[in-house]
């Protein structure tokens, strides 16, 4: 157990035992090796299956919403964000969370580990941050690869590893590693091409999609009560998975999160069909920056970004 | 005489109920001619325009959107308008990063006194449509189906 985690357990335990949190929301080791799982609890007992390590993917403060009382939330830079944000648009109010920031060293992208060394997950025996290396060991042999090979695609865009927001933070920012032409790479070749390509592209992207509606469930930005795409007066999409309507759906949930996705990847993550919403994502959160200068969830007493305006800015387009 | 030059474009405005809907109404009893292709509906402020307002209006068919309101500062809620132009804007730019044409979704300030602005910008909006082909952003080949009416 590192250190870290042994600190996370002992506050996560105090916390619950001073009362100052009714729930913990943390993470817990998942069935499959390298995997974590996201738990809630308010047993003390439960305490000692929390865990921190370079597998702590899920972003929890999905699970704010859902919750009546005071939780105790471990949470990454992009997390953290998620919940200013939360806050920013009265979601959630600050006084009843208790913010666990953990320093990201970013995650791992198992797929990644599982192709440089060419072996199964069950094969290998530990993953482990050393500094801005990731240290794979396999039957003892200990292999180094540098942390821009194993990042998750998300990662590798990140500026804000350490929590925007907390009230306990668990241990000292790590080296921050990014990249971020590698991040965007898929934006600038759409980029490149033509709008009716591009069209095209999102088009063949969108005739997979099911309708599963993952990608909203797992979004923290994503907190209506009741979605458009369920409203039946008027009737805004066909409940049926045709592209035009996948499209529909997918184009204004994108418009709605502006100015709250924090590209934390969940979506992109959840989707069974592997379409790139993060190529998406990733461009919204690009526009609103240029725009308007505009970073989703980094300063809680800030108006949301399409609550607020400046009296004089993003003109050109107007006669 | 090409199939293109006889098309005509559709377009879909959203009027804002108290400066570019009188503009609109003055132009008409100004005798302004302007072109027919616009299709107005009034709302009761810019600030009501909702990005799936204007992709709906896309999905039905129509070749291009024009989002009109009151001036800046001149919002008869005050802020309506400043609302609008921040989500006109992202949903302009994200659209266009989807591939749509930049000249499909237009707007505009137009005052109640500006008829003669509110013909010319439907004049010019109708001509940019013009420039290109008619909207088959949600037409399906494959399959035949053509964007519902």
């Amino acid at each position: 157990m590192s250190e870290t985690e042994q600190k996370l357990r002992n506050e996560a335990m105090t916390l619950l035992e001073q009362g100052r949190a009714d729930y913990i929301i943390g993470y817990e080791a998942g069935s499959l090796k390298f995997t974590t799982t996201p738990l809630i609890t308010r047993d003390k007992d439960d305490i000692d299956r929390l865990v921190i390590n370079p597998f702590i993917l899920n972003n929890l403060s999905v699970f704010l919403g859902d919750i009546s009382g005071k939780a105790g939330i471990v949470a990454k830079g992009c997390d953290s964000r998620s919940i200013v944000s939360l806050i920013q648009d009265q979601q959630l109010a600050r006084e009843d969370i208790v913010i666990i920031g953990v320093p990201c060293s970013g995650v791992i992208d198992l797929n990644k580990v599982e192709k440089l060394t060419g072996k199964d997950r069950d094969e290998l025996d530990d993953i482990a941050w050393a500094g801005d290396k990731a240290v794979v060991t396999i039957e003892g042999a200990k292999k180094e690869f540098p942390a821009k090979d194993v990042l998750m695609d998300d990662c590798l865009s990140c500026d804000m590893p350490a929590p925007q927001e907390y009230d306990i933070l668990l241990d000292e920012v790590g080296p921050l590693v990014c990249d971020k032409e590698l991040s965007r790479s898929q934006i600038k070749e759409l980029e490149e091409m033509s709008p009716e390509q591009r069209w095209e592209f999102w088009k063949n992207e969108f005739s997979r999609c099911i309708r599963c509606y993952a990608c909203r469930q797992v979004c923290p930005a994503c907190f209506c009560k009741r979605c458009f795409v369920e409203e039946t007066e008027p009737q805004w999409i066909s409940p049926l998975p045709k592209w035009q309507d996948n499209l529909i759906f997918q184009m204004t949930r994108m418009i709605h999160v502006a100015g709250r996705c924090t590209d934390c990847g969940e979506c992109q993550r959840s989707c069974p069909v592997n379409i790139p919403l993060r190529s998406l994502s990733k461009k919204m959160e690009e526009i609103a920056d240029e725009l308007f200068q505009y970073k989703a969830g980094t300063d809680k007493d800030a108006p949301p970004l399409m609550a607020a305006y400046e009296s004089e800015e993003a003109e050109d387009f107007i006669r | 005489m090409s199939q293109e030059s006889e098309w005509e474009p559709k377009i879909l405005g959203f009027l804002c109920r108290w400066c570019s809907y009188a503009g609109a109404d003055l132009a008409g009893t100004s005798r302004k001619k302007y072109p027919a292709n616009i299709r107005i509906i009034k709302i009761p402020c810019s600030g009501r325009i909702d990005p799936l307002l204007i992709i709906r209006a896309l999905r039905t068919g129509f070749d291009g959107v024009l989002v009109s309101g009151c001036h800046p500062g001149d919002c008869h809620y005050q802020t309506g308008n400043y609302r609008a132009r921040r989500r006109i804007a992202i949903t302009k730019n994200f659209l266009e990063y989807m591939g749509m044409e930049p000249q499909r979704l237009q707007a505009s300030w137009v005052s109640a006194s500006e008829g003669g602005k509110f013909a010319e910008v439907v004049s010019e909006i109708t001509r940019d449509l013009k420039e290109i082909s008619p909207n088959r952003l949600f037409t399906d080949e494959r399959d035949g189906t053509k964007a519902t009416e």
